[in-house]
């Protein structure tokens, strides 16, 4: 089911790019399936960014505050 | 009557809540919205003022405009005063009077602000909106929300006073208390430093980063009916002002965009469902704020930002609201609120989680869903400036809104577990009403974006259902999920808090505190017996400066001479000194009141005569 919707996806991309010509601002839109790409590779980038700085710097114990306060 | 302001229903009507009953008074509260909208939709139809100004009391030589009525303020009041109700309906179960008043103090004077034509009045109102909602933390009545209350209030003083010191010297350096575009400028100027403190000002209400941090340490720890509250109106009636005072300040275009990855990042690592989704409210206000940055007056590009940051805004409210009706759901029933504490509660609570989903879809920007028809103009102004960095910063944010809100949190609660983690049911029947019709405007909004459109300060030639677009979206959306299934794994709650900039005022602060009570106070003390020591000095000196010279003067001889010679021929030195010590004069006897009134009188006595001794020589 979920492979069915990504497989229509990047076709109605293919198909859309080829018969109605969105309109164009940046060189990347001319690729169909720069949207998926983008979702993905974003994603795992948001996901392991968020990660590394929450591991090496941001993220503390429940009682940090309580703590120091 | 001309006009009655729609404010003053909330605010006038929110004191008779206390004296009402029953299903009365349930009635009563959901009466109050539904006038305030009648109201509205008379302004629009043109039976009251359809546009203008309305309300004008003259006051210390200028004019109070209580009523500034234009297609910007209208389509502000619609929003809040249809948000208002569904979360009035949502919180109508709740006993206590002072929640419901403070909630309509709250969204009265947010409707104030969006009328305000001057900046009195806009001072006013906003300082009554900063307090109110403090009420819709504290009432959760722990120790959490105390503080984060406390800190919360702090900080919006300081917005607070920022506003009126900017207002003061923008009436000081233009003469005009209007509430019109300031003049933008660079450098350092009266004029520009008074434009820097209201946008100062506005930016804190807005939470842009780095002064957003009150928003996440606040609004999770408000009462389940409170929070929904406090998502709609403070930020919002920010942006309303920044559209109204610094359309197409470029800086806000960037700022924009990075507060729309920010918040995301943040999301990321937090455990406490509604302090995600508060999270997600900066994100998102991060679109508007870089909307209002790209809305140049007077270009298409501008006028489309504009158009997409009132229209963000508009949806935002709706989809927000409901976001946290659905978590506020979940804490209401289980008394749980962090992910490492739930899971598996789909079986207790199906129709929360479809409705929680319907808000989750519009955040994200599906297309049929409200998000998609307002996001999209706000993305759509930076490709038409030209501007690929923001676009791929904003969508990138879409990115992360969908993982958090729509993936990330549902699966976290209502999955992830194979069995329930605790007992759960659904919640009563009119939170559960609530959110049905605030999922049912955003999914109208979304299929009729027309509705909104009109709404706008500018017309529209916008369609958001281009194949392209909807295609572009679904592909976007749909890969994020399949990287999200991917990694999943990591994506679970840890039992953490995350550091951000209130760090600075919970730690370094208290820092600066320690360091004036101990460093700094024992600095103090030690000036402060330096200078009482001369000041006794030149007291016991004055009661006889020659012999007073010459103690001093033989005491360093004295010294001197026990440097070089056989301290016993010092000795007679000495004991001359002491001599001259006991025989030095005591403390002066002290004058009585009678004595003391007779000098003074002497002393102008003599002056008199000095003055008239001098006059006569002058003439002379």
């Amino acid at each position: 089911m979920l492979y069915a919707f990504l497989f229509m996806s990047l076709m109605a991309g293919f198909l859309v790019h080829t018969y109605f010509h969105p309109p164009i601002h940046f060189f990347w839109e001319t690729i169909s399936f720069f949207s998926a790409l983008y979702g993905f590779i974003g994603c795992i980038l948001i996901i392991i960014g968020s990660k590394v700085l929450g591991r090496y710097w941001l993220q503390k114990k429940e009682d940090y505050y309580d703590q120091n306060e | 009557m001309e006009w009655f302001h729609p404010g003053a229903i909330y605010i006038f009507g929110a004191l008779l809540i206390p004296v009402l009953k029953g299903r009365l008074k349930k009635v009563y509260l959901l009466l109050l919205p539904v006038l305030a909208l009648i109201n509205l939709l008379f302004m629009s139809y043109g039976l009251f003022l359809s546009a203008g100004k309305a309300w004008i009391f003259p006051f210390l030589g200028y004019d109070l405009i209580l009523g500034r009525i234009d297609k910007l303020s209208m389509v502000f009041a619609y929003v809040f005063v249809i948000a208002s109700f569904c979360m009035m309906l949502y919180a109508i179960h709740v006993k206590e009077d002072g929640q419901h008043l403070s909630a309509y103090l709250y969204v009265g004077s947010t409707l104030g602000v969006v009328f305000a034509g001057d900046l009195f009045t806009l001072f006013f109102f906003w300082e009554v909106m900063a307090w109110s909602a403090l009420f819709l933390i504290w009432y959760r009545k722990t120790k959490a929300a105390f503080g984060a209350g406390f800190r919360y209030i702090l900080v919006h003083f300081f917005g607070g006073t920022c506003l009126l010191a900017g207002i003061l010297l923008h009436w000081y350096t233009t003469g005009s208390m209007a509430f019109e575009p300031f003049p933008w400028g660079e450098g350092v100027g009266w004029s520009n430093l008074a434009t820097y403190l209201i946008l100062l000002s506005f930016l804190i209400n807005a939470a842009v980063p780095p002064l957003h941090a009150w928003l996440s340490d606040a609004y999770p720890e408000a009462t389940v009916t409170g929070a929904v509250f406090l998502t709609a109106f403070t930020t919002k009636s920010a942006i309303y002002v920044l559209v109204r005072g610094f359309p197409g300040v470029e800086i806000l275009a960037w700022w924009g965009a990075i507060m729309a990855v920010y918040g995301v990042v943040f999301a990321v690592l937090e455990n406490d469902i509604r302090r995600l989704l508060a999270y997600h409210i900066i994100s998102q206000v991060g679109y508007m704020v870089s909307g209002v940055g790209m809305g140049v007056v007077g270009t298409a590009a501008g006028e489309m930002a504009i158009n997409g940051a009132v229209a963000h805004a508009f949806c935002h409210i709706l989809y927000k609201a409901l976001l946290f009706m659905g978590a506020g759901a979940v804490l209401e029933v289980t008394g749980r609120s962090k992910l490492t504490e739930l899971g598996g509660l789909y079986r207790y609570m199906p129709i929360t989680f479809h409705l929680y989903m319907v808000g989750a879809y519009s955040i994200s920007g599906f297309p049929l869903f409200n998000g998609f028809v307002s996001k999209s103009m706000v993305v759509e102004a930076s490709a038409m400036w030209h501007l690929p960095i923001i676009w791929l910063m904003l969508e990138g944010a879409s990115i992360g809104t969908f993982l958090h809100t729509g993936l990330k949190l549902p699966w976290g609660t209502w999955f992830a577990k194979e069995k329930p983690i605790c007992k759960a049911k659904e919640p009563p029947k009119n939170m559960l009403v609530a959110m049905g019709i605030t999922a049912f405007f955003c999914t109208l909004l979304g299929l009729y974006p027309k509705i909104l459109y009109h709404l706008l300060p500018y017309p529209v030639h916008y369609q958001p259902y281009t194949p392209g677009h909807v295609v572009s979206m679904s592909q976007l959306l749909l890969f994020t999920f399949v990287a999200f299934w991917l990694f999943r794994g990591m994506l679970h709650g840890e039992p953490t808090l995350t550091l951000d900039t209130d760090w600075f005022y919970r730690i370094a602060g208290k820092k600066v505190i320690w360091f004036c009570e101990k460093p700094l106070m024992a600095f103090a003390s030690f000036v402060d017996a330096k200078v009482m020591a001369i000041v006794h000095f030149v007291i016991w000196a004055s009661r006889n400066p020659a012999i007073a010279l010459s103690i001093k003067k033989q005491e360093v001889a004295i010294g001197v001479k026990r440097l070089f010679v056989n301290p016993v021929t010092v000795r007679d030195d000495e004991l001359w000194l002491e001599e001259k010590r006991k025989r030095y004069p005591e403390e002066l006897p002290k004058l009585t009141l009678g004595g003391s009134i007779f000098l003074i009188l002497l002393a102008l006595f003599l002056y008199l005569i000095l003055y008239l001794v001098s006059l006569h020589l002058e003439v002379s």
